[in-house]
């Protein structure tokens, strides 16, 4: 089987009014075997969320590269990072490993600084860096076609905050419940320019 | 070491509760454009003190272009330990860093060595504040209250009369501001030409904070101690 599939997991960002939202579920496992609770999205300002879905080993190892790199350039800019130079922050750091690549896919979500006009931003990448920048939501993970499937249905523009939080979940929920290597619970966190609010879902744990 | 004993002063001063840098600008005057350091990012005009890490705080004195390359260096090697350890880097581990990498420069290549002192003020937890000096030649050692580049000798023992362990950092704060008055031209002294930083503990958070003053801060720093420009145009205008 692919290694991509190995530990399981999936992840989901969409746009709304305003806002964005991250989700994703809670498995690791070892392939068929349930093994642990794993949170797969991260901060990385106030302001940006990461979710890496694939490898658990690569997770844990990227999510710790990504706060050296980003502590640099906090350090020496002294500013925060924006979520679309973090964007091509993490595809060089993913293309540096070209012909050895770490098997993640990575799901970004923030809003840009208010110096910036306070934007919303989404973006995907492929396990080698390919950056995508939809406008409307983006997928990765075990249940990737799930999500794509179920998102085109259910995603319309101009979300507020609740109701992106509600299409987001049933969303994730919903195509989890179709893949044996997601699920295990899901955690969601919808970010505005002012707070970040994050809820754990109660979904099948099998 | 000739060109640091001709750069500007910088001092440092441990309490119990925190540590205090203060610096000696050289680079002034009324076309220097500080309107980036004024407002935005950690304070400071990047010229005598730098963040290292979020609990590691430095002044530098001597060539600015090697410090600026020794602060990125020390930078990068705070996080390589982030990266591997899960843990901010001891404020000791991060002195020998740079001073193994300064030593190499003495003893191989046939490179120049690195013509920059450095004052370390960080806080972790293994040993609270500490303040460690580090010289060209890649020797450290940690100290109470210490003082680097010019008039570093009249700073040192007015440092070593005055100091009195167990201050607090309020105190020491006072106390650096009074040694660099008397080591500078204090009719001169402003936010143009001192560099302020304080690192403490958030009480909150119990993580340590470091706090780069801008220099409208400098400016209210001085004005509290009494030791601000004098206005002689303003006085004019009151008589």
């Amino acid at each position: 089987m692919s290694i991509m599939e190995y530990n399981g997991g999936s992840v989901v960002a969409m746009v709304g009014k305003n806002c964005v939202a991250i989700a994703s579920d809670l498995r690791l496992g070892n392939q068929a075997l349930n093994v642990a609770t794993f949170d797969k999205i991260f901060p990385v300002t106030d302001r940006i969320y990461i979710g890496l879905s694939g490898l658990a080993t690569d997770v844990s190892t990227l999510r710790e590269r990504f706060r050296f790199r980003v502590n640099m350039y906090t350090i020496k800019e002294e500013r925060e990072i924006e979520p679309d130079t973090f964007a091509h922050l993490v595809s060089s750091t993913l293309y540096e490993k070209r012909f050895g690549p770490f098997f993640i896919e990575p799901v970004i979500a923030g809003i840009s600084s208010p110096s910036r006009g306070s934007k919303p931003f989404i973006a995907a990448a492929d396990l080698i860096g390919c950056l995508n920048f939809a406008k409307d939501f983006v997928v990765a993970g075990t249940a990737s076609s799930e999500l794509f499937g179920i998102a085109e249905g259910l995603w319309e523009p101009d979300l507020e905050p609740e109701d992106l939080f509600e299409t987001i979940s049933q969303t994730l929920l919903n195509a989890v419940d179709r893949d044996a290597f997601s699920g295990w619970g899901a955690v969601v966190h919808v970010i505005t320019p002012d707070r970040v609010i994050t809820r754990t879902l109660k979904g099948r744990m099998d | 070491m000739e060109a640091i004993s001709h750069a500007g002063t910088v001092l440092g001063v441990l309490a119990k509760d925190g540590v205090v840098l203060a610096a000696e600008k050289k680079v002034t005057g009324k076309l220097l454009d500080l309107s980036g350091a004024k407002e935005g990012g950690y304070g400071g005009s990047g010229e005598k003190i730098f963040l290292l890490n979020s609990n590691v705080i430095s002044g530098v004195a001597g060539i600015t272009a090697d410090a600026n390359s020794l602060v990125n260096y020390a930078r990068t090697a705070a996080q390589r330990h982030l990266f591997s350890y899960d843990e901010d880097i001891p404020v000791e581990q991060l002195a020998q860093r740079l001073c193994d990498l300064k030593q190499g420069y003495t003893q191989y290549g046939g490179l120049r060595p690195f013509g920059v002192s450095l004052l370390y003020a960080g806080y972790d937890v293994h040993y609270q504040f500490q303040l460690y000096h580090s010289d060209p030649s890649g020797n450290y050692s940690g100290w109470k209250a210490t003082c680097i580049g010019a008039n570093n000798g009249t700073a040192q023992s007015l440092l070593k009369q005055e100091y009195k362990d167990d201050i607090s950092v309020e105190d020491a704060i006072g106390l650096a501001v009074r040694v660099m008055g008397k080591t500078m031209d204090s009719t001169t002294l402003g936010s143009e030409k001192l560099e302020f930083a304080v690192l403490t503990l958030d009480k909150s958070t119990k993580q340590p904070h470091a706090r780069i003053y801008k220099p409208a801060e400098v400016d209210a720093l001085l004005a509290e101690h009494g030791l601000g420009k004098k206005e002689e145009d303003a006085e004019m205008k009151a008589a």
